[in-house]
């Protein structure tokens, strides 16, 4: 029971990036432990290793020593399809720069994780639509290109795209990092409101009114985590922001 | 598209072979030497000929509601024409008995206008027949005849020396009284076998030394065959490079459209596309560019091809001038064919780019501005 609770785990994550001769660390040892239906946010300076941290949870990148478990998978064991299938099923991405497709219509960008899982047209659709009301869209929106929308709109929807496969984990790297006050806030409460259905969150933010709304501020330096502070659920951007 | 007309071509010929000529052997009577009735029973005397028909031909003009229009008029007989030249149909009426001289049976172009498809002669009309002669100091008069119209043939097409349908075709007797003609202009010779015609045109160059001209269509279309089969290689090599350069094409569009898009296969990838599911969606993208390609190229080829096919291939000797035309040969075989090439060209391009694309690591990806 206690095992199963553990969603994430990385032992010893350390990440060597060479560039011709010069090799920097963008981690240098990282171990964590997340369970499930927590919401955690990575606060650290620019260059500190975050995105790094983030690629590596999400098997977006292999690290270059120790190991991820996601919900029980060791990650190092597995072949290039199956890392495919589990950030497929068992994660979603959020980023900063939104990265929706800008010839698909909004329908057609939340429905590509779907799409690469395989699932028959007719299956989509609906999963397409809760994912949407989830991520406090506007279902009008679905037949609209993602430039007719606004950078908070625009975030909803890859918000959406990220939940439209119900994974267990949901990654955002400076999710709020393009947007105003009010579009962050909306951001933060999907956030909030998918942690409370269970999913687990993990942010990266340089926003302490985004980090207070989680569960734990881990704090990133030099590579590695270096020590965990409360949130003030008060400073949440949801309670500063009209 | 070369590939159709060139095919267009080489068919006709071999059409033409099963048609007209295959076992045809013209002799043709010169300035120098005139053919007469000793030389009709030689050659019906050689083992090789079946049967040998004197005929009259005269260029000439007649007079139409569209204006003047140019003719050949040929004084022949029937039966050797029709052997001759397979497939040649009465559209209406009928062949005038071998003593009514004056009774013709026409073209279909010369019974209906080339342009618009009018009538111009029917059944019982009469047709003046105006036959330039050239006169001492370069003087043309014409010489009249009126003949009138008792069959018409079916449209035929192109066709090895005689041309059905610009001719108008009259007795072997009308020749002389009719057309005022005062020898053959040559024999028509149908040999007993295809297989005997080099030896019969051996035979006759050697008894006649360059005096008559001979043409046999066996050797004319022999050579044509050849000529055709020549383009036809270098359409093929044509061919070979433009599928290199079409893949190199492919292949760079491609390269520039992965690259460009490099950050979007990084999301794709991220929300859990496989690398070959994202090599598949690249190659597919190529498919569908050649095929627009191939489709436009397509279609500003068959134009081509037509446009080629209508101006004919003309084939000139001394005096007697043979234009071919021929409907390009286009088949659903070669329009699959075209197609096949098309999206093997969007395969063997897109390969590359996409097994590119596929093996970036999606955290390389998504940093790409
Ligand atoms: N692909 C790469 N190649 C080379 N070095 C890299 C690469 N990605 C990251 N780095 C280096 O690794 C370190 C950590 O980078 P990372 O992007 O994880 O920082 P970050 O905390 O996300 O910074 P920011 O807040 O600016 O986004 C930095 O020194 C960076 O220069
Ligand atoms: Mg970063």
């Amino acid at each position: 029971m206690l095992r199963d609770d553990i969603i994430l785990k990385a032992v010893n994550l350390k990440k060597a990036y060479r560039v011709g001769d010069v090799v920097t660390w963008g981690l240098r040892g990282v171990n964590l432990e997340v369970r499930r239906g927590e919401f955690i946010s990575i606060m650290g300076p620019s260059g500190s290793g975050k995105t790094t941290l983030l690629n590596m949870i999400g098997i977006l990148d292999k690290p270059t020593k120790g190991d991820i478990i996601i919900d029980g998978v060791r990650v190092s064991k597995l072949s290039s399809k199956e890392m495919a299938k589990l950030r497929n099923r068992k994660i979603g991405f959020v980023f900063q720069q939104f990265n929706l497709i800008s010839r698909l219509t909004v329908y057609e960008n939340i429905e590509l994780p779907l799409v690469a899982r395989g699932m028959k047209r007719h299956l989509r659709r609906r999963m397409v639509v809760d994912a949407l009301k989830m991520a406090a869209g506007d279902l009008t929106w679905l037949k609209k290109k993602p430039n007719q929308l606004s950078g908070g709109q625009q975030q909803r929807v890859a918000i959406a795209r990220a939940l439209v496969n119900n994974p267990a984990i949901i990654l955002a790297d400076e999710p709020t990092g393009a947007l105003d006050r009010s579009s962050a806030k909306a951001v933060l409460q999907t956030f909030v409101n998918v942690n409370k259905h269970g999913q687990t969150v993990i942010v990266v933010t340089h926003d302490p009114e985004v980090a207070n709304c989680s569960n734990r501020i881990l704090i990133i330096r030099d590579g590695i985590i270096v020590k965990e502070e409360e949130p003030c659920w008060d400073k949440c951007i949801i309670n500063t922001v009209k | 598209m070369m590939t159709s007309v060139v095919r267009g071509y080489g068919s006709y010929v071999e059409s033409q072979l099963l048609g007209l000529g295959q076992n045809t052997v013209v002799v043709m009577g010169t300035s120098e030497y005139t053919l007469t009735r000793n030389d009709l029973d030689y050659i019906r005397g050689l083992p090789e000929v079946d049967v040998a028909e004197p005929f009259y031909l005269t260029q000439a003009y007649i007079q139409t509601k569209e204006g003047r229009k140019q003719v050949y008029v040929y004084a022949i007989d029937y039966d050797i024409l029709n052997k001759a030249i397979g497939n040649l149909k009465l559209e209406k009426g009928e062949y005038p008995s071998l003593t009514d001289v004056t009774s013709a049976v026409i073209g279909h172009f010369v019974a209906f206008s080339e342009s618009t498809g009018a009538k111009l002669f029917d059944i019982g009309d009469a047709i003046t027949i105006l036959m330039p002669q050239v006169k001492s100091g370069g003087k043309v008069t014409f010489t009249r005849a009126t003949v009138r119209v008792s069959g018409i043939f079916e449209e035929y097409g192109g066709a090895m020396f005689v041309s059905p349908d610009t001719g108008i075709f009259l007795p072997e007797k009308s020749g002389k009284s009719i057309l005022h003609m005062n020898s053959w202009s040559g024999i028509f010779i149908i040999v007993k076998d295809p297989m005997l015609v080099d030896s019969l045109v051996k035979k006759l160059r050697s008894t006649y030394a360059g005096k008559v001209d001979i043409i046999a269509f066996q050797q004319i279309a022999k050579v044509v065959s050849s000529i055709t089969g020549a383009i036809d290689f270098i359409a093929f090599s044509t061919s070979l490079s433009a599928f290199a350069v079409a893949v190199a094409g492919t292949a760079a569009t491609m390269i520039t459209s992965v690259i460009e898009r490099t950050r979007e296969i990084g999301v794709l990838k991220a929300l859990g596309f496989t690398d070959s599911q994202v090599m598949w969606m690249i190659i597919a993208e190529a498919i569908l560019m050649s095929l627009i390609g191939g489709l436009i190229g397509v279609t500003l080829g068959l134009g081509g091809a037509f446009v080629m096919a209508s101006r004919g291939l003309s084939i000139s000797s001394g005096v007697s001038k043979l234009v071919i035309k021929a409907p390009p040969k286009i088949t659903p075989e070669l329009i699959s064919y075209t197609m096949g090439i098309t999206i093997i060209v969007g395969i063997i391009g897109g390969l590359i780019p996409a097994y590119r694309a596929a093996k970036i690591p999606p955290a390389v990806a998504l940093r790409y501005e």
